[in-house]
């Protein structure tokens, strides 16, 4: 009780602290910064014993091309997006920053403050913003509808309980929690086959989303050696060793290139076709 | 607890009578009409329930955009959110409105009430055969209503793979986001099961064993026919619906397989089972109906049931066609022509017994001295709407029809005409008409007249433009049809099916309100007021426990009006001596 209270104040003392140097985040972009209200570890903790790790993910050679989204049996959603129309999400690279890269810290954390606040999920023009996102376990997430039409959101892990809810019209929101820590829990309306989305849990607040440009920061992360761990819908993980210092800034880069396409992405569970047997195997691909 | 003895010579009865506990006497009771009017109560709360339910979904058919749901905000935001209900809610009012209605109301109703309260009073015994096992097939409703009522607010809420539980929505709950909902349910269809298959046993044995002396096969009143025979129907079908749900149970939380194609089952499994279970269950919610118009219409019109005989032998013909026509559910999910055609023909054979009791019906009234009480004017009802109920379902017995209409409003409309029109107006003809037995007192008849000129008029204005709703195209469980081309101009329609489905519901309230007032301010009924024949009507309102100081002996057929040797009146009774009333008045 005592030290929750010392941690606590610690916590609000190094917000004011980041606040006042700008948060030592400028290389955050939208999504990272969505990913960043979910984040409650930049409430509480002391500035002498915290440091931030940065970095980015950068992509190298050609950028696969992204397939065009049909849109047309929604006109409301279609015409919410320039002359090209949409596209697919899954790889979005500008200027050599790969955006959508789950980061968080797979090892060598002890201990971390409760989740609070909530993160949020909206579905916007036929798409989920954002498109990953990461929470905190016991961490409520707000997933709203901005769309006048229905669609509906099924969480399938495997470690928690899913969910599968539907919100016919704009305005409609649900709260809903994972209690375990699981990367990644995908998101799928059924309605509208392209909508993906992918929900990192883990149980503690020290992760972040690349943003447009590549880049991600995690700010206040408590000193110590760390594996730092990147996660990528088509590229699968990547991990890094880190070392934090108190009030510095560790740097971690992720390269990907485009012959990464196709590794193994850490998911739930995946379904085997068993050729001949005319049977689908349920397979753990941890 | 009192000891039975009962004579077949119909002899002296030792029935000896001790003050019973408040406990053994009204809650655990083994007497056969205080189980009976437990299910009443039980039935006539989930009448209510799966009427409230049916109420949301009419809303959300007839205003799918509007939100603003009254009393929307006590709903939790899982249901119901900013004034809308969600589809998911949706998909559980529709599964468990029909799952309500068919289980814990209709179907309980038709028997654990009146094969319960008729069949020791109209066959002339003390009580049933087996009067613990009785108790216990009330109580293990108990937990099937407990267990339906709590599935609404458990995680990803109730069951919604709809009432047939078709798998594999009904196995995963990753396709419907429903999970212990689901096994709730299921769970409770199996308390179900075993209330029915213990009930059953103890109709059957108290049917063939308890019968008064002179109470011969062809002298039991028409309600102990089809009660007997859906007991029947009953006992062989309810295991396998049992045994099915036991099976999704499993594979929704042990990993089996049995109807998971994934792990080698058969989805189409499930359909053969359940309706295997599923078309008897339709003649189990609909026999007891007959059973009753029968009767009530022969009381109604002061004359004997004509062709009484063929009666019989349409009820056995029906329950027996019954088994073999459970394919005609299933022309939708592909089968081979042949077999296709097989069960087209078997299904239209039921139409000749069918229309047999519904022109004897038509004989008993016609040129009968009709008497238009409450109870007789549903059993008229029955008849009309059981006419049109059997029509529309001739259509859908027809593989090439049923395929364009059977997931449409068309079959909505018809399983509302034979279960709502047909059934549920038979058990209001049933419970006006028996009421005065069971509780001593008539329901008030000015009451129960405007209640059905309210439901007569309601429910066809419900249920008859569903046939051209359904025709074209609707489909019968759709959350928001206004987003179809196909569907554009029926909004208007559909709204007016909902002010009628709301007078309908609130008609409901009528009869609830009839239905307590008249226990209190009912005027007192006599032993006998309807000038009937059958032996219920020979004992006291309310029969005393035990039913009989002596087991009666019975002389006559069951249904003896305008009996040409008798002069003073114009019915006798089933136990009257012949030679006391009159020496020509032999036995029928």
């Amino acid at each position: 009780m005592r030290s929750h209270f010392w941690n606590r104040s610690a916590a609000l003392l190094a917000v004011a602290a980041m606040a006042a140097c700008g948060g030592g985040d400028g290389g955050s972009s939208e999504a990272a910064d969505d990913a960043g209200e979910a984040t409650p570890a930049a409430a509480a903790v002391d500035p002498s014993t915290v440091g931030t790790i940065s970095g980015m993910a950068n992509f190298g050679g050609m950028v696969p091309t992204m397939e065009a989204i049909d849109m047309s049996a929604e006109a409301e959603c279609a015409a919410g997006y320039g002359a090209d129309g949409p596209m697919a999400q899954s790889v979005l690279v500008s200027e050599g920053g790969l955006a959508n890269v789950f980061v968080y810290l797979s090892e060598g954390v002890s201990g971390a403050p409760a989740a609070s606040g909530a993160a949020t999920l909206d579905q916007v023009n036929c798409r989920y913003t954002p498109h990953v996102l990461g929470v905190q376990s016991g961490q409520d997430i707000e997933i709203s509808n901005s769309d006048n039409l229905l669609h509906n959101i099924n969480a399938t892990p495997t470690e928690n309980r899913g969910f599968n809810i539907s919100q016919p019209r704009a305005g409609i929101t649900s709260t809903q929690r994972f209690q375990v820590a699981e990367v990644m829990v995908p998101v799928r309306c059924d309605v509208h086959g392209w909508m993906q989305a992918y929900i990192g849990v883990v149980d503690h607040p020290y992760f972040a989303v690349t943003g447009a440009d590549g880049s991600y920061s995690i700010a206040n992360v408590p000193a110590g050696d760390y594996t730092l761990t990147a996660w990528h819908e088509e590229f699968g993980t990547q991990t890094a060793n880190v070392t934090v210092t108190a009030g510095e800034m560790a740097v971690a880069t992720f390269d990907y290139n485009a012959e990464m396409m196709g590794a193994e992405v850490p998911m739930g569970d995946a379904l085997v076709l068993e050729h001949g047997t005319n049977r689908i195997r349920v397979e753990r691909t941890q | 607890m009192a000891t039975i003895v009962a004579e077949a010579t119909g002899q002296a009865i030792l029935h000896e009578e001790h003050e019973q506990s408040f406990l053994r006497k009204y809650i655990f009771s083994t007497d056969h009409k205080v189980i009976a009017i437990q299910f009443l109560i039980y039935t006539l709360f989930f009448l209510m329930i799966g009427g409230l339910l049916a109420m949301l979904m009419r809303y959300q058919i007839a205003w799918p955009a509007r939100g603003e749901l009254p009393l929307g905000g006590i709903f939790p935001e899982s249901m119901v959110a900013s004034g809308y209900i969600l589809p998911e809610f949706y998909n559980a009012l529709v599964t468990m409105h029909g799952s309500v209605m068919v289980f814990l109301a209709i179907m309980p109703m038709l028997v654990g009430v009146w094969a319960n309260y008729l069949i020791p009073l109209q066959l002339g015994t003390h009580d049933m055969a087996f009067p613990r096992l009785n108790m216990l097939s009330f109580w293990a409703m108990v937990p099937a209503g407990i267990l339906t009522l709590a599935s609404f607010f458990v995680v990803g809420g109730a069951a919604g793979a709809g009432w047939t539980l078709y798998a594999p929505l009904s196995a995963r709950p990753d396709l419907t986001g429903v999970g212990l909902g689901q096994i709730l349910w299921l769970a409770a269809l199996v308390f179900i099961g075993l209330s029915s298959i213990l009930g059953s046993v103890n109709y059957i044995t108290t049917t063939i064993n308890m019968r008064a002396p002179g109470m011969t096969w062809m002298r039991m009143p028409l309600t102990i026919w089809s009660l007997f025979i859906t007991a029947i129907l009953a006992l062989l079908a309810m295991p396998v619906l049992s045994a099915a749900g036991i099976m999704l149970i499993f594979d929704q939380t042990i990993g089996t397989s049995f109807f998971l194609p994934e792990g080698g089952g058969q989805p189409l499994l499930w359909q053969h089972l359940f309706w295997f279970f599923g078309h008897p269950e339709v003649y189990i919610l609909i026999l007891p109906a007959m059973g009753f118009t029968s009767e009530i219409l022969s009381v109604g019109s002061r004359k004997p049931v004509f062709g009484y005989k063929a009666m019989v032998l349409a009820l056995v013909s029906i329950a027996f066609l019954g088994f073999i026509v459970w394919g005609h559910h299933m022309f939708q999910s592909g089968m081979n022509p042949m077999l296709g055609l097989t069960f087209t023909v078997s299904t239209l054979f039921i139409a000749v017994p069918s229309a047999i009791k519904t022109f004897n019906w038509m004989g008993t009234m016609w040129r009968g001295n009709l008497q238009l009480h409450s109870a007789m004017l549903f059993a008229i009802g029955f008849v009309a709407m059981f006419a049109i109920g059997g029509l529309s379902g001739v259509f859908m017995a027809s593989t090439p029809v049923d395929i364009y209409i059977h997931d449409t409003y068309f079959i909505v409309a018809h399983i509302h005409y034979v279960l709502f029109g047909g059934s549920l107006f038979a058990l209001f003809g049933a419970i006006y008409f028996w009421y005065p037995k069971m509780f001593g007192r008539m329901m008030n008849e000015t009451m129960g007249k405007i209640h059905f000129w309210l439901t007569f008029v309601f429910f066809n204005l419900v249920f008859f433009p569903m046939h051209g709703v359904g025709m074209v195209g609707m489909m019968r469980r759709i959350y928001d049809s206004t987003g179809y081309a196909h569907l554009q101009g029926i909004e208007d329609t559909n709204a007016i099916i909902t002010w009628a489905a709301f007078g309908l519901f609130a008609s409901g309230f009528l009869f609830a309100f009839n239905f307590f007032w008249s226990l209190k301010k009912g005027r007192k009924a006599e032993a006998n007021p309807w000038n009937a024949t059958t032996l219920e009507w020979q004992t006291p309102s309310p029969p005393k426990h035990g039913n009989w100081e002596e087991i009666p002996v019975v002389y006559h057929g069951p249904h003896e009006y305008s009996h040409p040797d008798v002069e003073d009146k114009d019915w006798l009774a089933q136990n009257e001596r012949p030679d006391v009333v009159s020496p020509a008045a032999g036995s029928h």
